[in-house]
């Protein structure tokens, strides 16, 4: 089947709503979306979007009320931010990050309604379905899951608006940095991690994965401080490694 | 596990769009599914009968309905299920009518969504929990926002049940735009007349405290238990010793326009807005007083008091009624009504021409003259597309002089939808002008006669008959008022493809009827949604016209849309009874859509609490360290905090994690995965 597959996660009070009236307004659209309901679109975190994608979504789209108008006050904010964190991820995975589409529609805009998932059905299409490696996605699933990038995800607005615990109020510039290379170090622990399964010494992974060595050996060190891996063996002076199977201390 | 699948055909509003059958073949092989059925109308009482006999004959424990919008028959389906002896939060809907079949049109492509959306359900529902409701109480009072004739209507009704009723009025005075209409349609009932009685018995009811002059500032809670912070403006009167002689008034010496007379006719800083104003109390009005003191000489009852301070109310109420009201339209947006002339009113100025108490008590006169030609405009601010106004449609005959040719086409400043009352109140002031000036003659440039109303046709065909001069135009037809060179008044149109010019001592636009000002301030208040035109939106269009999507708050009158006053007083009763029946429960049951923290995996970091936007999550001490705990009543299980939590310790009811990947996985599995 060459059709594209596309899933929403739509806030009950406006989003799923205005999908309700464009079905009662016969506001037509292509039928390649399956809605799921959650009660507001703060609910949805990166991990749910990554997990899609890895399930064989080549797109998702999450639909939360106007700002300003979340029926929560500001869950909306917080999604945004999510959904920000979540399309890093993509990226780093080598997935195009338009895949993922935030939209704010309320649930008035029946017409509208039909007219973005129109629209995005479209441009997934000429994206045609993910072409990229599962182990890629997973990765970025784990990533996403981490209590580093679950932490930021949720507090970029406070770290852009009130500050640190030192009040230091950071730039958008230095978040974006910040969260650029959180993302990247992250992915590339995860991957590493995946890739471990069967034990492999530092030189194999980095021509495996086309990452540095050194880049790699700075990963496995963190990896090994959070017991995440240990030394399988030393063959020829090369350790080689292997993932905790034991429950990972973070 | 055993999961109940059933599919409905809503007639052909599913089935001619889906493959029922096949859908509920499919469901039939999923995981956990021991029964599938399809049925004509499920919702139908045979159709809730063969889910409740497969409950109790098959034991099921979980149920999946595939039909409508949850939004739609999510209850109905909870109570079949209830009624059977399955717990209510077993049931799970798939929505393949708004979502599928309404909206697609190819039958093998929306049958294979229809299959993708059952799937979601069935896996949603294996991982379902039961749940009992949670019960809250409910305070036997009620807010109503807005003193016009839907507030002062709900207010009543809901008093005369034995409720305690708080009525929030942001003027000093009750009575809202219906009390400055001179007559009322179809039956030129005088307004003030039927009116002032109610206000008079709104002030004096046992269970209504009138707050006048008041804004309500912030709304929290839910239903059964809003907490409501009004602030009472000062008025530097006190309004207990306040008789109402108006000394005040007579001493003042800042004389400024009377907005309650559309600014035609002036007030002192000290006033009442009209004369049947309840309460009959005086305000200072602090931006205009110049605290000469000459009133607080004057005042026998020493009520003056000039050091009075704005006063914050804290109200406790168990559900909200919103008739908040409305403005209208702004001529001036639309330069060719030529609005900017003394002798070109609106319809509300034309009310207080006519009035008794009004600034000319009763006469009509512009600039002390009596008009003798009197045109009506109909449709001004109404019923324009976007991107079209009346006059950007050119008209090309050049009979029509080169003073119009130089407006510029321009996007609409108008709304598109029908005001509903302007063709009435237009046919009753052409009666009027004809009743006060028996030698003048009125004109009509309407577009279409809606008269749609009881007694309206009637009503319409009377005033023809009288000799009002109706004059068909299309909307698209230009249209320009404006004064010749000898400074006579002149309407051009184009009249069935005619041009037509008019000479006229008065022109009234009929406006039409517009949001108020600050309504999109007041929806994020009261948490209510608004549709396109930024009114109030009500719940379902059909069967729930006053409830709004926020359970305990109500919505009456022009606040929802542009509605004549039997409407309007229909639909405030209405939100009275739909109050009463809040009130006069004990307790309402509430959604356990709650998060919850699983203790062993909570590591106190207090993330939650920091984006729970209602306070329902606290870090505690325990015994085990710090926690955080949520406090359910609080909660309104919006799922940030889940979301959020980086040990994934919040389990967010009905919308699991687990919940939400299985629906997405189950979602996209009925076909091979791309990998």
């Amino acid at each position: 089947m060459d059709e594209v597959k596309l899933i929403g996660f739509m806030c009950n009070w406006c989003c799923y709503a205005g999908a309700d009236l464009a079905g009662v307004s016969r506001f037509h659209y292509p039928p390649n979306i399956r809605i799921i309901r959650v009660m507001c679109s703060g609910r949805v975190d990166p991990e749910l979007i990554l997990d899609t994608f890895l399930y064989g979504a080549d797109g998702v789209f999450i639909g939360g009320c106007h700002l300003g108008e979340c029926h929560y006050l500001e869950g909306n904010y917080y999604a945004e931010k999510k959904i920000e964190m979540a399309k890093r991820l993509l990226k780093a995975a080598g997935v195009e990050p338009e895949r993922l589409r935030l939209e704010w529609v309320s649930a008035s805009e029946g017409e509208r309604f039909a007219e973005v998932i129109r629209v995005f059905t479209e441009e997934i299409k000429e994206l045609g379905p993910v072409k990229c490696e599962k182990e890629e996605l997973e990765a970025a699933c784990i990533a996403a899951a981490d209590y580093k990038l679950r932490i930021l995800a949720t507090k970029e607005r406070e770290l852009l608006e009130d500050g640190n615990k030192y009040g230091e109020v950071f730039t958008m510039h230095e978040m974006d940095r910040l969260l650029g290379d959180m993302v990247q170090e992250d992915y590339e622990s995860k991957r590493i991690l995946l890739k471990l399964k069967k034990p492999m010494s530092v030189k194999e992974i980095a021509s495996e994965l086309n990452l540095k060595p050194n880049v790699v050996f700075r990963r496995i060190l963190d990896l090994k401080r959070h017991e995440l891996i240990e030394i399988h063996e030393i063959r020829d002076n090369t350790p080689t490694y292997i993932a905790n199977t034991r429950e990972g201390v973070e | 596990m055993k999961i109940g699948v059933y599919v409905c055909h809503c007639g052909t509003n599913i089935a001619a769009t889906v493959d029922v059958k096949e859908v509920t073949e499919f469901a039939k092989n999923q995981p956990d599914v021991t029964i599938a059925r399809d049925y004509v109308y499920m919702c139908s009482d045979p159709g809730q009968e063969l889910i409740k006999k497969d409950i109790s004959d098959a034991n099921l424990d979980r149920v999946v309905v595939a039909s409508c919008s949850p939004r739609m028959h999510e209850v109905t389906f909870r109570k079949t299920c209830e009624e059977a002896g399955l717990n209510a939060y077993c049931m799970e809907m798939a929505n393949i009518r708004e979502h599928c079949s309404w909206v697609h049109t190819d039958k093998e492509k929306a049958t294979e969504k229809a299959k993708g959306l059952v799937a979601s359900a069935i896996a949603k529902a294996s991982l379902l929990q039961p749940f009992e409701p949670m019960r809250v109480g409910v305070t036997p009072s009620v807010l109503v926002i807005g003193g016009g004739i839907a507030g002062i209507q709900s207010a009543q009704d809901i008093a005369d049940a034995g409720f305690q009723v708080y009525l929030v009025e942001r003027e000093p005075s009750i009575g809202g735009h219906m009390a400055q209409l001179d007559k009322t349609f179809p039956t030129l009932d005088c307004s003030a007349c039927v009116l002032t009685p109610k206000m008079v018995d709104v002030a004096r009811h046992k269970n209504i405290k009138l707050i006048t002059y008041a804004e309500v500032e912030t709304v929290e809670g839910y239903i059964g238990n809003f907490k409501v912070a009004v602030r009472k403006k000062a008025r530097y009167v006190d309004e207990e010793k306040c008789t109402g002689c108006g000394d005040c008034a007579k001493v003042c010496p800042v004389t400024i326009s009377n907005e309650f007379d559309m600014d035609l006719g002036a007030r002192k800083a000290a006033y009442v807005p009209f004369p049947q104003a309840v309460p009959l109390v005086y305000t200072l009005e602090r931006d205009k007083c110049m605290r000469c003191g000459l009133c607080e000489v004057v005042c026998e009852a020493g009520a003056i008091n000039f050091e009075e301070r704005d006063e914050e109310i804290e109200l406790e109420v168990g559900a909200i009624i919103a008739a908040t009201g409305y403005d209208l339209f702004d001529p001036s947006l639309e330069p060719n009504y030529g609005y900017e002339y003394d002798e070109v009113i609106t319809g509300l100025e034309f009310e207080r021409l006519c009035n008794a108490s009004g600034p000319t008590l009763g006469k009509i006169e512009i600039n002390g003259k009596e008009p003798k030609e009197v045109v009506f405009i109909s449709c001004v601010g109404s019923r324009e597309r976007e991107g079209i106004t009346n006059y950007e449609l050119r008209i090309t005959n050049s009979n029509l002089d080169s003073q119009t040719s130089n407006l510029k086409p321009q996007t609409s400043k108008g709304n598109e939808y029908c005001s509903r009352v302007c063709c009435m109140y237009i046919a009753k002031q052409a009666h009027l002008v004809r009743e006060h000036i028996s030698d003048a003659n009125a004109t009509v440039f309407y577009t279409d006669v809606r008269a749609f109303g009881k007694g309206f046709e009637e009503f319409y065909w009377r005033v023809k008959e009288e000799g009002v001069n109706y004059i068909r135009r299309e909307l698209t037809d230009e249209l320009k008022v404006d004064k010749d060179e000898n400074g006579q008044l002149r309407v051009k149109t184009v009249s069935e493809g005619v041009p037509i010019e008019k000479e006229a001592d008065l022109v009234v636009l009929a406006t039409g009827i517009v949001p108020k000002e600050d309504v999109c301030e007041t929806a994020r208040k009261l948490k209510i949604t608004q549709s396109g035109d930024k009114f109030f939106l009500e719940a379902h269009p059909k069967l729930r016209p006053v409830d709004t999507l926020t359970n305990g708050i109500f919505i009456a009158g022009c606040c929802q849309s542009p509605k004549d006053i039997p409407d309007t007083v229909a639909q405030a009763s209405a939100t009275a009874s739909r109050a009463c029946s809040i009130l006069c429960k004990e307790y309402v049951e509430v959604e356990p859509i709650t998060a919850e923290v699983d203790e062993t995996l909570c590591c106190g970091c207090g993330i939650c609490e920091s984006v729970c936007p209602y306070g329902a999550i606290e870090v505690v001490d325990t015994e085990e360290g710090r926690r955080a705990r949520v406090t359910s009543v609080k909660c309104y299980g919006c799922g940030t905090c889940g979301s959020s939590c980086i040990k994934k310790a919040v389990k967010m009811h009905q919308f699991t994690d687990e919940q939400l990947i299985a629906q997405e996985r189950a979602a996209l599995a009925t076909e091979e995965v791309v990998f």
